[in-house]
């Protein structure tokens, strides 16, 4: 059966969220009772699924590359695979999230409660679903991405892995500025701009962000696969 | 000389020559195949058809192909007259040795085989 | 399924763990691997299933390279003590990975075997016993059906009992589902009648390779009196000796013809056999004794 893992992870993150969303709202109800909720709940709240993201990526290379290889898949076959569960999995992860500000802006309209940000996002309202929607999804694909290129050099380079922290945070950066929002700063989509313009002649877009993120994403992709195209199963348990 | 090479499939031939010595196992009757000895006395197959290929080479059995084992017609009459052959060098001559490394008189031993025959 | 390795050569950095390996194995046999520790007995499985690359050499399977080929890997199946089969959430879910993965995959056997070892298939694999994972990867590697199956010391952990179902289960399902299957172990005597032919691998390179049988039938141990035992064995490839007081038993490697053996009971000695676990540890003795 094609994609198991992708169906696994879906489900299993499924739970995770289900568990997640009742305690946000357990600790949202308890500060808006008590009068010190000033801001979204799941805007802060949201900062997690960026690592789970991330521990996927490299759950994928911890653990499903060995099993697939050692039922027989090749390297090759797995990477193909890893990849699209990869890329279908972040778009899940963006839903739930979607999800999370409408239940949450139900919530706060009920109650009565201020339902503002406070940070700088794509979305300037917990409610606009396509920009929530683009924001997590650049951040699932690009943290999920660096995820798998960390896991796999460490998973072949043990501490040597320590090498590729900052590949992946330059990765992470690089999606996040694509955003164009603060804190990363828009000075590296004003250089995504440029070289955009300059070396592919493209007009400036809203779907720049996403452009910038495949850019990561395929980079990432291809850096992971340097390292698992011919990489061993190790030995012994990590 | 007992041949001291590999006793397992030695011992499933002898197994078998003394089933059909003592007519358990009948002319022409089928023997169980390999993979029921080789999973009887957890081996190989392998070394079970060694034991069958012995006894094959010795007349004890013969081969229908795709069907299996059968013991040969005359496998009892022949084992038998081999055993006569060496009953007394390889039972009888070692019994009398050791009896007199234990100093029991051969007349014992004579009263003893006629009491045996009484009974 | 047929193996050919010609002077396989894999290092791990400045370690050479394999120091060119030559092996041929035919089809449809069971094979016993043996080494002492660190002989390189995981890391031949491991290049065999293309779990690793090799430095150098050629490994072909049924005359195919073996490495990132999914033709050949997928009737391939390595078990090891890693656990990469089965380290995957619940025993359930392991099993549906295989299921999923593995063309040949018998699910209900899979079952009675989890029932055998007295598995419980929804707990999760990692929170299981060291001898109840490592009966998972026997459930894996056995209800794979893989025509070449590949357990490298699958039985730590497992208690006496349980190591008797393993044996029995690779035995009866081999005879059921004939393939090629190689056993590494160091429990030699409770394994080696399941074995048709037997390879040492010794510091990386092949030490022996035959029939089982063959191979035992060359091990002889000579008892007797020291000097009619010395005058007997001297010119033979002598593997170890021991003394209790005048009589001394030897062990001698290479075949001995009726005459020899005649003239041995001539001379008042006896000859007994060796059994496969004295043989290896003879020939694999570090002490310079092994020819």
């Amino acid at each position: 059966m094609k994609f198991r893992i992708l169906l696994a992870n879906c489900l299993f993150a499924l739970l995770v969220w289900a568990a997640f969303w009742v305690l946000v709202t357990l600790i949202t109800v308890g500060l808006g009772l008590t009068g010190r909720l000033t801001q979204s709940a799941w805007e802060v709240a949201a900062q997690l699924p960026r690592w789970y993201a991330l521990f996927f990526g490299v759950s994928l290379i911890h653990e499903y590359l060995p099993l697939y290889v050692a039922h027989g898949r090749t390297r090759r076959q797995f990477g193909v695979e890893g990849a699209l569960t990869l890329i279908l999995f972040a778009p899940f992860l963006a839903a739930l999230l979607v999800i999370s500000y409408q239940l949450e802006s139900v919530l706060y309209g009920l109650a009565g409660w201020p339902h503002v940000l406070e940070r700088a996002h794509m979305f300037t309202e917990p409610t606009q679903v396509p920009l929530v929607f683009t924001e997590y999804l650049i951040e699932a694909l690009a943290w999920s991405t660096a995820g798998a290129f960390m896991g796999a050099a460490f998973y072949r380079f043990r501490g040597g892995g320590l090498l590729s922290i900052p590949v992946g945070v330059l990765l992470i950066a690089f999606a996040h500025s694509a955003m164009g929002v603060e804190p990363w700063g828009p000075f590296l989509l004003a250089w995504l701009r440029v070289l955009s313009r300059v070396v592919f002649d493209l007009p400036d877009s809203p779907l720049m962000p996403l452009l910038g993120t495949v850019g990561v994403l395929v980079v990432g992709l291809l850096l992971t696969w340097a390292i698992i195209r011919d990489m061993p199963l190790r030995n012994q348990a990590s | 000389m007992l041949d001291d090479r590999s006793p397992i499939y030695r011992q499933i031939a002898e197994r078998i020559k003394a089933d059909v010595m003592s007519g358990v196992l009948k002319g022409d009757e089928k023997v169980m195949s390999t993979n029921q000895y080789a999973a009887y006395y957890r081996i190989n197959p392998a070394t079970a058809a060694k034991a069958f290929q012995q006894l094959v080479d010795e007349g004890v059995l013969y081969k229908k192909r795709g069907i299996g084992m059968f013991v040969s017609p005359d496998a009892q009459e022949k084992l038998r007259a081999k055993r006569r052959e060496t009953f007394f060098t390889e039972v009888v001559d070692p019994m009398v040795a050791e009896a007199k490394a234990a100093g029991i008189p051969l007349r014992d031993i004579i009263r003893r085989i006629e009491e045996l025959e009484d009974s | 399924m047929r193996i050919e390795v010609e002077d396989l050569v894999l290092r791990y950095g400045d370690v050479t763990a394999l120091d060119g390996i030559t092996l041929t194995l035919e089809e449809g046999k069971i094979y016993g691997l043996l080494g002492r520790n660190g002989s390189g007995k995981t890391s031949l499985l491991s290049v065999l299933a293309a779990f690793r690359k090799p430095t150098a050499g050629r490994v072909r399977i049924d005359g195919q390279p073996v490495f990132e080929n999914g033709r050949v890997t997928s009737r391939i199946s390595l078990i090891r003590d890693v656990g990469e089969t089965v380290n995957i959430g619940t025993g359930e879910e392991a099993l549906s990975y295989a299921e999923a993965l593995r063309p040949n995959w018998d699910g209900e056997y899979a079952r009675s075997l989890a029932e055998l070892f007295k598995i419980d298939l929804k707990k999760s694999v990692k929170n299981m016993s060291k001898g109840q994972r490592s009966a998972m990867g026997i459930i894996v590697g056995l209800a794979s059906r893989a025509p070449l199956t590949m357990f490298d010391e699958a039985y730590l952990g497992l208690d006496a009992p349980a190591r008797q179902v393993f044996y029995d289960q690779v035995l009866a399902d081999y005879l059921a589902h004939p393939r090629t299957i190689i056993m590494s172990t160091h429990l030699i005597d409770e394994v080696s009648g399941l074995f048709e032919e037997v390879v040492i691998i010794h510091k990386g390179r092949v030490l022996a390779h035959e029939e089982k049988d063959e191979l035992l039938a060359k091990g002889t141990s000579v008892t007797g009196p020291a000097a009619a035992v010395d005058a007997f064995t001297a010119g033979m490839t002598v593997l170890g000796s021991r003394s209790l007081g005048p009589t001394k038993s030897v062990t001698v490697y290479g075949e001995l013809d009726d005459a020899r053996r005649r003239k041995a009971a001539e001379s008042g000695l006896e000859l007994g056999p060796v059994d496969l676990q004295d043989l290896f540890i003879h020939l694999t003795a570090e002490d310079g004794a092994a020819r």
